[in-house]
């Protein structure tokens, strides 16, 4: 089974925001769809399930936070190109969503991220880093 | 560059670094050095799938929206397993390294099972093992009772 990551989220109106993950790029699953939640593929690996607040409830009794607000998970997806990263922006703009939240990220030639959030408010950011310049020496160990 | 596999980095903010990178590390992840420092470490559970656990300060870098509390959940992450077995091996891991396992009740639908638990932070976390004949979309999906 390959490594698999499904990204739940709560959603106010699943067909609002169906539309508006069909419009970044995700493609609907409907073997994993009904009138409560919605599978959103964005590759082989990264999955969103977009969860009304009735079946949310079902898997959890914590609060439902207004992610306008307050936030608790930033999402950032690669991207090919800061082209393909002004691209995703631009669509999620034009289908509903918020552009840039959180500040853009410019590193000139090596890295390249800005954001949307979705009609609920959940974040994602979007990023370009060019694989080759990725530091292979001197690791910087985190040791508290 | 275009072929490249899409990768996900879920941030998190975490109120301890140290006690956080331990505790992903004894759910399996591994320790990305060249991603970490004093504000931030990233765990890698596989080479598209990244966690970012990052301290408050850093974390307030990136957004000025408040820490949502824990007793909200704006997101539940599932990790698909390879078996039953790495399921519960995940849950007790969690257990012993300051999470909390089953927050919810065991889902075991017989080709699905699942079991809920707590980061250190109370970031909610769903391993879960999928028939891959069902997972892979060549055998339809079971009615569940509800």
């Amino acid at each position: 089974m390959p490594q698999m990551i499904f990204i739940n989220l709560p959603v106010t109106d699943l067909d609002k925001s169906k539309a508006f993950y069909e419009a970044v790029g995700a493609t609907n699953n409907p073997a994993f769809t009904d009138d409560t939640a919605a599978c959103m593929v964005f590759s082989d690996v990264i999955h969103t399930m977009l969860l009304t607040h009735e079946k949310w409830a079902t898997f959890t009794a914590k609060t439902i936070p207004d992610a306008h607000q307050v936030a608790q998970v930033l999402l950032c997806v690669s991207a090919d190109s800061r082209a393909d990263v002004d691209a995703q922006v631009e669509k999620a703009t034009a289908a509903g969503g918020k552009a840039d939240p959180t500040p853009t990220q410019d590193f000139g030639g090596f890295m390249y991220g800005r954001s949307f959030e979705d009609p609920d408010g959940h974040i994602w950011e979007v990023m370009w880093m060019d694989p080759t310049a990725i530091p292979a020496g001197e690791p910087a160990e985190a040791e508290a | 560059m275009s072929d490249a596999p899409k990768m996900i980095f879920v941030n998190l903010p975490v109120a301890d670094l140290a006690k956080s990178r331990r505790f992903y590390e004894a759910l399996g992840f591994t320790n990305e050095p060249r991603f970490s420092d004093d504000t931030a470490a990233a765990m890698m559970w596989s080479e598209t799938i990244f966690v970012m656990i990052l301290s408050h300060a850093k974390w307030k870098g990136f957004t000025d929206r408040p820490i949502a509390p824990s007793t909200s959940s704006e997101v539940s992450l599932a990790l698909a397993l390879g078996s039953r077995e790495a399921v519960d091996a995940m849950a007790e891991a969690a257990a012993a390294a300051g999470g909390t396992a089953d927050i919810n009740p065991v889902q075991d639908h017989g080709f699905m099972y699942g079991r809920d638990i707590l980061d250190p932070d109370g970031h909610v976390w769903g391993p879960f093992w999928m028939d891959p004949a069902v997972a892979n979309g060549e055998a339809p999906v079971p009615e569940t009772s509800a």
